[in-house]
């Protein structure tokens, strides 16, 4: 029979937010750069994926991206007042940032590489390579959702993000994350069903 | 999120397999899945999307980040959150630069060459001549900009992009003008992010020139005059005389003095691989040569392809005929495509097999190039025309 066991089986997101202690914050406020470190050091990695997953797997664009995002972090941290999480808060900076880069990056000349997509995947000899391969085409499946469809998508598996988190960060409600998240996992099943079997077991 | 009494609940499937729903909702969606085949496909479907989306790995960021935005902070100083009175001035001064600013982009725009690019400092005390870069300074054309082991900057392309210069770096400005942009670097490694026409922006080295086609890329020149050119975005083409190798993204590229160009390679192909393929296009001797190439076709992936498509053209005889055959090996050509042709290097074969392996420069690197300069022309016209009736 199926999932009446799923009622309670609970989907915990796949990392979960530090809390930041408010002293750190205030500090920040205050201008001090140790402080900034202490949150570069929390947030670094998740700030990068994020960056680096919305714009195409650019290493050097990600790079620029978080950079910015940190300094402007120092900048502007004084307007947070603590209405709202201050991970939704740094969210949502992460997030108009990234749009405002792939902005630009609109203008530059658009490339195809899908050739040489396919033709690694033929190579895959070990379960590690192949992981790294899956890894690669889902991130390459992502990038061709619209952006509405992906950013939930990302804070959801990259940022472990509730529905009601990603809804304050994109300013929108619950329900429409819940229907945004329902079309893009239905895409990227559709992209991807034909590599379901390197998924491994449930 | 309402869920109605008898309607369907794929609509619900995220969210009931994250744990989303409130319980009533939640025991609903679960019995009504064990009654509707449709939905229950539909709700395998979001699972094995989300099981995709699971692949989604935490990426390490990079080492280099925090001195980088350490350097950054210097330059942009924190404000004060105190000086609420200057809000209203604030919002005046932005208005008049916002209208300042429009008007500004709307003239068509010539670097004069007096004056140059501007330069930013991002660290240290980097030097124009015997100069430290100031807030104001520029980079004039035949002047040298120098990075010690402390220091950085940005120079700010003509408005079509910037590049960053790393430490202990020496590069001058050679030309800027419509028609061309021209840097020359002597020594150290710099970073380009140009969004413009191809073939617009130039970086002269002691062992080639690389053009830019549309793209972001680093390069590397060391003492002895070699460079290493790295592309993460685009194309870019690497020259010495008759020797030409246009880089793809993901790609990189080495150049000798005296003999250009090497042959380009992906990044992510083996270690054996890059090094046979270094001792083929810098070679100690004939012999040394032909055994790299034997490594080279032998740990070629289907990937690297794009690596052999270019030793076709750089060997003859049964070298190769070695190449092809490993090439059709691994990404089969085209049924037009025959070894005979392209053992002769068929040009219309040549270009089919090209298109196939995704190598879209040469012709129509040439067309996209010729159809953003029309754009820009047509544009630059417009602006033109639009400052003539004011």
């Amino acid at each position: 029979m199926l999932m009446l066991d799923q009622i309670v089986a609970t989907q915990e997101p796949p990392r979960s937010n530090e809390s930041i202690d408010w002293r750190v914050i205030t500090r920040c406020q205050q201008g001090d750069r140790d402080a900034l470190r202490a949150l570069f050091e929390s947030y670094k990695d998740r700030v990068y994926s994020i960056a680096r997953y919305s714009l195409g797997g650019d290493e050097q664009l990600a790079s620029d991206v978080t950079q910015q995002v940190f300094i402007k972090l120092m900048t502007r941290i004084g307007q947070f007042r603590g209405d709202s999480e201050f991970g939704t808060w740094l969210y949502r900076l992460v997030v108009n940032t990234c749009r405002d880069e792939q902005r630009k990056q609109r203008r530059w000349v658009p490339l195809a590489d899908s050739v040489f997509m396919t033709a690694t995947v033929k190579q895959t000899q070990t379960g590690q390579y192949a992981s790294k391969e899956l890894a690669r085409h889902v991130q390459r499946a992502l990038g061709e959702l619209k952006p509405k469809l992906r950013w939930p998508i990302l804070l959801r598996y990259v940022e472990g993000l509730s529905y009601e988190e990603i809804g304050k960060v994109l300013g929108c409600s619950k329900g429409t994350v819940a229907s945004r998240l329902n079309r893009g996992h239905t895409a990227l099943s559709r992209k991807l069903g034909h590599l379901r079997d390197q998924l491994g077991p449930e | 999120m309402k869920l109605g009494m008898f309607n369907h609940v794929s609509n619900f499937s995220s969210a009931y397999w994250h744990n989303e729903l409130a319980p009533p909702q939640s025991r609903r969606v679960a019995e009504h899945l064990n009654a509707c085949s449709r939905c229950r496909a539909e709700f395998e479907t979001v699972k094995l999307g989300s099981r995709f989306a699971e692949q989604l790995e935490l990426v390490s960021a990079p080492e280099f980040l925090w001195p980088r935005i350490a350097a950054g902070l210097n330059v942009n100083a924190v404000p004060s959150v105190r000086f609420k009175f200057l809000k209203p001035l604030a919002i005046a001064a932005t208005l008049v630069l916002l209208v300042g600013g429009g008007l500004f982009l709307l003239l068509p725009r010539r670097v004069d060459p007096q004056t140059g690019w501007p330069v930013i400092r991002l660290g240290g005390t980097p030097r124009i001549g015997s100069q430290s870069v100031s807030d104001k300074s520029r980079l004039g054309i035949g002047q040298w900009l120098e990075t010690d082991s402390g220091s950085r900057a940005k120079l700010d392309v003509a408005n079509i992009g910037n590049v960053e210069i790393d430490p202990n770096t020496r590069v001058r400005l050679l030309q800027s003008s419509d028609s061309e942009q021209r840097l020359e670097l002597a020594r150290g490694r710099l970073s380009a992010r140009i969004s413009a026409p191809p073939k617009l922006f130039f970086v002269n080295t002691p062992s080639g020139v690389a053009e830019d086609l549309g793209c972001a890329y680093t390069l590397e020149v060391d003492d002895a005059g070699n460079s290493h050119l790295r592309v993460t975005l685009g194309w870019v083409a690497l020259q010495l005389r008759e020797r030409e190798s246009v880089v793809p993204a993901g790609a990189a590229c080495v150049t000798r003095p005296g003999i250009g160009p090497g042959t380009p390679y992906f990044e992510d192909a083996s270690e054996t691989f890059r090094s046979a393929l270094s001792q083929f296009d810098f070679p100690a001797d004939q012999l040394s040569q032909s055994s790299a190439l034997e490594i080279v076709t032998r740990e070629a992936r289907p990937r690297d392809a794009m690596t052999l498509f270019y030793l076709l053209t750089r060997v003859n005889g049964s070298e190769r005929a070695l190449v092809y055959d490993r090439m059709a090996t691994l990404v089969p050509p085209p049924e037009s495509v025959t070894r005979e042709g392209m053992l002769n290097l068929n040009p219309q074969m040549m270009e089919r097999w090209q298109g196939k392996l995704g190598l879209t420069w040469g012709r129509k690197v040439d067309k996209a190039a010729k159809t953003w300069k029309r754009i820009w022309s047509a544009a630059l016209g417009e602006l033109k025309g639009l400052q003539g009736k004011r």
